[in-house]
């Protein structure tokens, strides 16, 4: 065998050296040569036998993917990319993942003070967040729309009921990953949602010390603590990571054992084709899927950095508090449905005992809808996957989603929860936790004083040119609108109407405010920090309210801009 | 493909835009987000603060005002924390004082977090038992370092009233007026408790019955002498009894910052108060040096 050395005496150093190149390039392709690559982007005929299939039989990278895709299924319908941009996404998230686990400690000590530290210290660590957040955001989405467009074209359908299985399973392991992230930054929004969520395994029917141990085992001690808080963070970065990443191989493979299925009216009814490409129908891998998928990635990425620069911004509460729960703790968005179910009343037909919802929910609704969609394609054996013939399937498909977007309306607070009308209408102009239009009126806006909400005093703010103030009081009146009645025959609220138990309703809202007295008190804290307080005081003898809420705001607070 | 190469090229060539904008802005970016995380850290301290901070301490931590959970005005029991003895200089008065060698940050936090027996300051600290987590205790000890400013600690010191060395020359004093400061303005009934009822006294002794301390606690002291000495140089002399035991020091946990605090007619007031006498009869030679 010729050493580089000999090689070199024979053919002079270029020579050699373009040899040896070639020779490595090969290697790393698995069977493609500098030239065989130069010829796949001009756009040449592959030499033969085609060199464009050996990486698809040697490699590992390629080995997963089909090499060729029949033409009818490279166009945006029937796939929309959807499964790919799921691949994309999880590769997404774990890059920006790993950048953020540089700078993130999971003890509850410092992880909040990580987060802006990752915000504040680390150049481009805001980005990063911003990008896993919405990442993640959209990892959901087409994870569900992926699940959605398999049901619809009829994909999941024999012999592809097992990737359906394994797309289900992924689907979860999405759910959960997310959420599992949810409680990382130690903030209000985090710690809440995740100790509702985990309560529901209390609700446990079967024996207590079940219910009990599952509890404990989730949050490492009888409340999230630093225990849960770690728990969560391995489930998190180790274990679901892990456990994706397997079934998007296993569900890959899937694919190339039964090709990917064509449009519902390319084939006959019963038959499946996927498999049996005519020669001038064939789509190669190399180059024009990849070509293809390269642009979708330049797409996405382009996408997902302009939208985390400029639009979209990972909120932050405030530090994880178990003994102080905000007004109005929610799920995140795609987990809202179950939070709506939750609000529902559930009896016992005939004797009409009412039933804890959390039980029912936790461990039937969701345990039930879970299995059925697993084993969906096994019980479902229609053999046509035609629109016309699934009319049924596609309708009952049409009426889960539309019963998933209400329960997700549900699962706001506007469905059935409201707390006393002072409290919901603080909570409209200066909440606890999240967007507030007070604290967002610049410093230097507010001038100590008493600010009335009313229409004399919107109009002096404007005229003082003090538009931040002029629109708070606004919206502040929007929501005494909303929240209050008069007795007093004033023009600024409907009148007062008693209800059977006695309590004031303006015919929308029970238990309202009546003519009330509100302000906003701005006071000097210190030199650079003020003290805001909303107060709304009600005389009526029958609803008497005195009620005020304080927060602080520092010069450099920064809500404006976060 | 071409097209595809092309838009692939431009999408990356915008991202690498993007990105590169990102970057240029990151130092006043950067800049602004850490002094947004302190600025809500003294928020959340503020809010703490008024929850638990000003009973003894006052809204504005001046521990001039403070009232009890039925809106009622009530003495201080706190020390000033708006002051420069406690928050100006790399090491401030009242450090010194306590011989602290740490940082001004440290010593505040570690005030709060473990408390201080001689003064009443309750343990907040999870760590020490009390209810404050430690992000908690950091948030409220930013929030006291706030009260720094230059205007606070560029404040020319009053030089003290020049204090007669006898007690025979204060003026007559006045017990209505010294009902006043000693029940509320000075706030000695926070930790000396309610003359008129034996066993109210919080931290420091019961001084219901100091009139009859003449040639008790100090051979040779008058009652007048002896409470003359105790306000102006507390640490002199520690009284033996507090309602905890054996009071703390020295230096005492009485502030030693009355004879700068109040006026000479104020003395006079409180003593006449407590003593209930309008003059007052020594046989000391009581020198006020701070």
């Amino acid at each position: 065998m010729a050493t580089l050395f000999d090689e070199i005496r024979e053919m002079g150093l270029k020579q050699a050296a373009i040899a040896k190149l070639d020779d490595v390039v090969e290697r790393v392709t698995a069977g493609m040569n500098i030239n065989d690559i130069r010829a796949m982007l001009r756009g040449d005929e592959p030499r033969k036998p085609n060199p464009r299939l050996r990486p698809h039989a040697d490699s590992f990278w390629l080995h997963i993917r089909p090499s060729f895709y029949h033409a009818e299924v490279t166009h945006i319908y029937p796939t929309f990319r959807l499964g790919w941009l799921s691949t994309f996404a999880f590769v997404w998230e774990t890059i920006t993942g790993i950048f953020l686990m540089i700078f993130y400690t999971p003890s509850p000590d410092v992880a909040f003070k990580n987060m802006w530290e990752i915000m504040g210290n680390v150049p481009l660590g805001q980005l990063m967040r911003d990008m896993h957040r919405l990442g993640a955001e959209f990892m959901v989405l087409v994870v569900a729309l992926h699940m959605l467009r398999t049901f619809i074209t009829g994909s999941y359908k024999k012999p592809r009921q097992f990737t359906w299985l394994t797309g289900m399973l992924l689907l979860v392991f999405t759910l959960v990953l997310s959420f599992s992230g949810y409680l990382l930054p130690w903030d209000q929004l985090a710690y809440w949602a995740v100790t509702v969520a985990v309560s529901a395994a209390e609700s446990h029917p079967g024996p207590a010390f079940l219910g009990k141990n599952i509890n404990l085992l989730l949050r490492g001690a009888p409340v999230i603590g630093a225990g849960g808080l770690l728990r969560f963070y391995l489930l998190h970065v180790i274990l679901l990571p892990l456990l994706t990443g397997i079934f998007i191989f296993v569900h890959y493979y899937k694919v190339i054992i039964h090709g990917h299925s064509l449009p519902p009216g390319r084939e006959a009814i019963g038959e499946d084709t996927a498999k049996r490409v005519p020669r001038d129908e064939r789509v190669y891998f190399l180059p024009d899927i990849l070509t293809a998928e390269v642009m979708w990635t330049a797409l996405t990425t382009l996408g997902l950095v302009g939208g985390a620069t400029f639009f979209y911004h990972a909120v932050i509460e405030s530090h994880a508090d178990p003994l102080v729960t905000p007004l109005h703790v929610v799920a995140p968005w795609y987990l809202s449905w179950s939070q709506g179910w939750l609000k529902w009343l559930f009896e016992v037909p005939f004797t009409g005992q009412e039933l804890d919802s959390k039980v029912i929910v936790a461990f039937g609704i969701i345990p039930v809808l879970a299995v059925m969609f697993f084993v969906m394609p096994y019980f479902e054996v229609g053999r046509s996957r035609r629109y016309a013939d699934r009319r049924v399937g596609l309708s009952v498909s049409m009426a889960f989603i539309t019963f998933m977007l209400i329960s997700n309306w549900q699962g706001s607070p506007e469905f059935r929860v409201q707390s006393t009308a002072e409290q919901e209408v603080q909570q409209r102009i200066m909440p606890q936790e999240g967007h507030s239009m007070v604290l967002e009126v610049p410093y230097e806006e507010w001038v100590p004083g008493t600010y009335l909400a009313t229409e004399a005093e919107i109009e002096r703010m404007i005229r003082e040119d003090r538009p931040h103030i002029a629109e708070t009081l606004e919206l502040y009146m929007t929501a005494l609108y909303d929240w209050s009645c008069t007795n007093s025959g004033s023009d600024l609220y409907r009148p007062c109407e008693v209800t059977d138990d006695g309590l004031y309703t303006n015919g929308v809202k029970i238990d309202v405010l009546v003519d009330p007295y509100a302000a906003i008190v701005v006071k000097q804290a210190q030199e650079n920090m003020l003290e805001i307080k909303v107060q709304i005081k009600v005389d009526d003898p029958n609803a008497p309210v005195d009620f005020y809420y304080i927060r602080y705001r520092h010069q450099q607070g920064g809500y404006e801009i976060y | 493909m071409q097209v595809k190469i092309i838009i692939s090229t431009v999408a990356f060539m915008l991202t690498m835009v993007i990105m590169g904008y990102a970057a240029l802005r990151e130092p006043a970016r950067m800049e602004t987000y850490t002094l947004m995380y302190e600025a809500r850290s003294m928020e959340a301290g503020a809010t703490i603060y008024h929850n638990n901070c000003t009973t003894c301490h006052g809204e504005n931590g001046k521990a001039e005002e403070c009232y009890n959970g039925d809106g009622e005005q009530i003495a201080c029991a706190g020390r000033s924390l708006h002051n420069a003895d406690l928050l100006c200089g790399a090491t401030s008065k009242r450090m010194s004082d306590m011989q602290w060698l740490g940082s001004k940050h440290a010593f505040i936090a570690g005030t709060i977090a473990a408390g201080r027996s001689a003064n009443g300051m309750p343990t907040w600290g999870a760590e020490y038992g009390g209810s404050l987590e430690p992000y908690e205790v950091e948030y409220v000890t930013k929030f006291v370092l706030n009260w720094e400013t230059e205007a606070l600690c560029s404040q020319p010191t009053l030089p003290p009233p020049d204090w007669p060395e006898t007690v025979a020359e204060l003026p007559a004093g006045n017990a209505a007026n010294g009902e006043q400061l000693y029940s509320i303005d000075l706030g000695c009934a926070a930790c000396h408790g309610n003359l008129a009822e034996e066993g109210s006294n919080a931290v420091g002794p019961w001084v219901g019955n100091f009139q009859n301390l003449d040639n008790v606690r100090i051979e040779g002291y008058t009652a007048a002498d002896y409470m003359y000495e105790s306000v102006l140089l507390p640490s002199e002399f520690i009284s033996p009894e507090c309602p905890t035991g054996v009071c703390a020091g020295p230096p005492s946990g009485m502030p030693d910052n009355f004879g700068t605090r109040m006026t000479i007619q104020d003395m006079a007031d409180v003593m006449a108060y407590v003593l209930a006498t309008e003059t007052f009869e020594g046989n000391q030679t009581i020198v006020y040096e701070p």
